[in-house]
């Protein structure tokens, strides 16, 4: 059972990763965008695709902290207990990223407006990044903040936070008919790929070097096919977008991103803290696991139908006039 | 030890626990409006429905907008507060999260339903059937009651804190009911839901109360006005009731908490009732109103009715005078705006009913403006009598606050504390900011007839074009 629970768990984690990191990327592309005039039509598409999921990907974070400390007290003792720093730093880009998205559609003047969007790009590379640093540090065994292990994951974070980004924007430059955007977003998804191709292969490196275990049941193990489904995807998503077919790219940025970090989950598995901390030794007691999975239960099968719901009005709102 | 010796042996200490009232009593400012504004607004929706009411629908349309603008700041401080648990205390969390967490998996669950909700609730607007949109919006009261309830389940299971077997210092195994339904939350749920549902009344009407006295008096300010109003002002009474039966209670359940929050130093019979005042080290009481035996009446319904004092707990087991005086008195300000808001209340009831209309009066508006920030104060003082008559307790009985904090450097905690507090005046700012540019957007309209005004805000649906 505390299996399942840690299953929940990842799903948590890599609905954050994705979603969030699509809502992130988006972020990253607006930092990047250039000056006020030459980033004013990117950076137009971004507000707009981002503001109807405004810090609504919180909600999985929030659940994944949940499930952790109530599942697995022990992991979250440990894991804060060390890593503090890391998650002082991600909270905080996290509140600024959405203070001044909100402060930037009521910012009048020019400068100001300037500011909240340079304070909302920085904080979109800060989460990322020390989110998956803090996995790093836990995936290398010794809980050390800083470390070439944080830092790789941290990296590889901003890499595919910035692809799905570029992803996903060229679907909402499409719907909205901006044949200028789609363009422009399709050839930062495709050089996001090759990086994410980059950076994923020094990452690897450094575990194979800092982590041997690990390493091993990523390219033998348990990791293994969710490592292989990142591999060949990625450089078909940045295929496709090249070629400008656009069929499945989404759904496969997805896939590729959410594998990634499956790939990380299940080669260190049953560890949640290789070397020091199993899922069995961290499992709180048996009846609060089975609480976790009724919620979790329930939670699929109310939210489901209702996001089904919201997602259908959204699309039918383009359609349709008031 | 006292907790002047504990905060010189754990220097993260005392930033800890600044950090933690202060980010709480952030939150908790956006929880009345995020938790009632919803049924509010149905109610007044369900009116406009009803009667064919445009401008109540116009009115519930744009609470609507205001809740979700609450809800979005509201899911950010507390994504803050959910990493501070591990940040500030993780030695609580790792050895309680299986019986603490379990309110907050339950929370989250309504969060979840809410946030969803919401957006389901703006989104639809003339783009659902009216009836279903608000058979639809029906869902958000129940999942902001559920979500309130997960939260004062683990609020409640720090106070009394049960459900849960221990094997040497580790919870080996956790009665999920009885770590949920403790003593404390009898009391605690339903004096906080009623604490809500009244501030959300309050601070709604107490902006239409300001237009009154600009001399704004349509239609339109009148049933926004009168409606909150009118919900507050029947639930107050109640909340006197309800709080009362929490002081009783806690005289049982929290002794330590009770002899704080009256200052009484040693057990006695016929009590005094102390209003105001304060207690020095010696047990004396400076200044205040005293009035003889009536604690003891309240408690136990006789003057003879003894209550146990301060000093029949340890020193490290109660809290020191400072922490007893901040309950007293934050205890006071509570009861003393209970019992204005009832006989404000009451003089809006007796001109409602006697005379069928909405009282005239410039003092009634001025005070019925002054209402909504009273309620906040009050929820606030209420907190403060929880939270710092519990010390030095973090589970009451179990584990002292001195045991739970983190190891991390002082200056670490220092620094994110001064982070935080600058961030928040600049959400603060932010906020009022884009409440004030709603306003004044709205005030705009009433002039024109167009109006969409959840377009562009938090959980809100996009606008139908994009332009550069
Ligand atoms: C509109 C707000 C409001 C009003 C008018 C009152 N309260 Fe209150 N009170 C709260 C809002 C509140 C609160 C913020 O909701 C608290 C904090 C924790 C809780 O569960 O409710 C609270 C806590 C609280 C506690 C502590 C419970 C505990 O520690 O477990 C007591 C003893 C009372 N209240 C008693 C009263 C009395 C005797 C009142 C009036 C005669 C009163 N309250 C009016
Ligand atoms: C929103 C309402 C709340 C407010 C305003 C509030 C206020 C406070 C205050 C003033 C303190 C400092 C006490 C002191 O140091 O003397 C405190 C401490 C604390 N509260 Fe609350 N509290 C609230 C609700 C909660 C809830 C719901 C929880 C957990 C479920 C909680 C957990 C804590 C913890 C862990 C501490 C730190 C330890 C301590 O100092 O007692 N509080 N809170
Ligand atoms: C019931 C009405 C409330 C609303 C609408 C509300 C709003 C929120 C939201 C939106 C979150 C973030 C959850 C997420 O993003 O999924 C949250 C978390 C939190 N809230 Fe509140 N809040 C409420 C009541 C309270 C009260 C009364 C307290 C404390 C006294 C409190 C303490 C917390 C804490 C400690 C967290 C972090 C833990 C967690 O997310 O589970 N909340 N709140």
């Amino acid at each position: 059972m505390p299996e399942g629970t840690a299953f929940l768990l990842l799903l948590a984690i890599t609905a954050y990763s994705t979603a969030g990191g699509v809502d992130f990327g988006a972020g990253i592309w607006d930092l990047l965008a250039g000056g006020s005039e030459r980033g004013r039509e990117a950076r137009a598409l971004i507000d707009h695709s981002m503001a109807p999921v405004w810090e609504v990907n919180n909600v999985w974070l929030v659940l994944g902290i949940v499930l952790c400390w109530t599942g697995f007290p022990l992991l979250f003792q440990t894991v804060f207990a060390g890593l503090y720093p890391l998650f002082a730093f991600a909270l905080v880009g996290l509140i600024l990223r959405g203070a001044f998205f909100a402060f930037r559609h009521i910012a009048d003047e020019p400068r100001a407006h300037r500011l909240a969007d340079l304070v909302f790009g920085l904080s979109s590379l800060l989460t990322p990044f020390f989110f998956a640093a803090s996995l790093g540090a836990i995936a290398s065994g010794n809980l050390e903040p800083i470390s070439p292990m944080s830092i790789a994951f941290g990296t590889v974070s901003l890499a595919a936070t910035a692809f799905s980004g570029a992803s996903f924007l060229v679907g909402d430059a499409r719907r909205y008919g901006a044949e200028e955007m789609v363009t422009y977003f399709r050839r930062r998804a495709v050089v996001a790929a090759l990086a994410l191709i980059v950076v994923g292969t020094a990452a690897l490196a450094t575990i194979a070097f800092e982590a041997p275990a690990l390493f091993r049941s990523m390219i033998a193990g348990k990791g293994l096919p969710f490592a292989l489904v990142t591999m060949v995807l990625t450089p078909v998503v940045g295929f496709l977008l090249w070629r400008g077919i656009f069929r499945w790219y989404r759904l496969l940025t997805v896939a590729a991103v959410g594998s990634l970090v499956f790939a990380w989950a299940f080669a260190q598995s049953p560890y949640l803290v290789p070397g020091r901390l199993t899922i069995a030794q961290a499992a709180a007691p048996p009846s609060t696991q089975v609480l976790l999975l009724v919620v979790a239960v329930v939670l699929l099968l109310v939210i489901a139908p209702a996001m089904g719901l919201l997602y259908y009005l959204d699309q039918r709102g383009t359609l349709e006039s008031p | 030890m006292t907790s002047a010796v504990w905060l010189e042996i754990e220097p993260a200490l005392l930033p800890s626990r600044i950090q933690m009232a202060f980010t709480l009593a952030s939150h908790v400012l956006l929880v009345p409006l995020g938790v009632a504004l919803p049924t509010l607004t149905l109610l007044m929706e369900g009116i406009g429905l009803a009667r064919k009411d445009g401008t109540a629908l116009r009115i519930a349309r744009r609470w609507s907008v205001v809740m979700a603008v609450q809800f979005a700041v509201g899911a950010v401080t507390g994504t803050i507060l959910s990493f501070e648990f591990g940040i500030l205390w993780p030695r609580m969390m790792g050895r309680f999260g299986s019986a603490f967490g379990l309110g907050f998996a339950i929370e989250g669950l309504a969060f979840f339903l809410e946030a969803i909700f919401i957006g389901i609730y703006l989104y639809g607007w003339n783009r659902l059937r009216p009836r279903t949109h608000f058979l639809l919006g029906l869902v958000l009261p129940p999942a902001g009651l559920l979500g309130a309830f997960g939260v004062l389940a683990a609020n409640a299971w720090m106070n009394t804190p049960a459900g849960i077997t221990f094997q040497g210092a580790n919870v080996s195994d956790v009665d999920v009911m009885a770590a949920l339904f403790t003593r404390a939350l009898g009391y605690e749920f339903w004096h906080f839901m009623i604490a809500i549902y009244m501030t959300a009344g309050f601070v709604v009407a107490s902006i239409y109360a300001v237009a009154w006295l600009r001399g704004r008096r349509d239609h339109y300010q009148r049933l926004a006005f009168a409606v909150p109003f009118t919900v507050a002002a029947l639930l107050t009474p109640v909340q006197l009731v309800v709080g009362d039966l929490s002081a009783r209670a806690i005289a049982e359940d929290q002794p330590a908490k009770f002899a704080a929050v009256e200052i009484t130093w040693q057990t006695r019979d016929h009590n005094p009732e102390v209003i105001g005042g304060l207690l020095d080290d010696s047990g004396t009481v400076h200044f205040g109103i005293s009035v003889p035996a009536l604690d003891s009446v309240l408690v136990g319904y006789s003057p003879g009715t003894v209550i146990q004092g301060l000093t029949s707990f340890p020193t490290n087991s109660r809290p020191s005078t400072v922490e007893a005086n901040i309950a007293h008195l934050a205890f006071d300000v509570m009861v003393g705006l209970g019992s204005a808001g009832a006989a404000l209340a009451a003089w809006h009831l007796w001109v409602l009913v006697r005379r069928r209309r909405l009282s005239e009066s410039r003092w009634f508006y001025r005070l019925a403006a002054l209402a909504g920030a009273g309620s906040y104060v009050a929820v606030e003082a209420g907190w403060i009598t929880t939270e710092v008559g519990r010390q030095p307790w973090i589970v009451y009985g179990m584990m002292r606050v001195s045991e739970a904090v983190t190891s991390a450097p002082a200056a670490f905690v220092w620094s994110m504390l001064a982070t935080l507090v600058a961030i928040y005046v600049l959400i603060a700012f932010f906020f009022i900011a884009l409440l004030l540019r709603l306003a004044a957007r709205w005030r705009q309209e009433d002039l024109r007839e167009s109006a969409t005004p959840e377009v562009g805000v938090p959980y809100g649906p996009r606008p139908r074009t994009f332009s550069a």
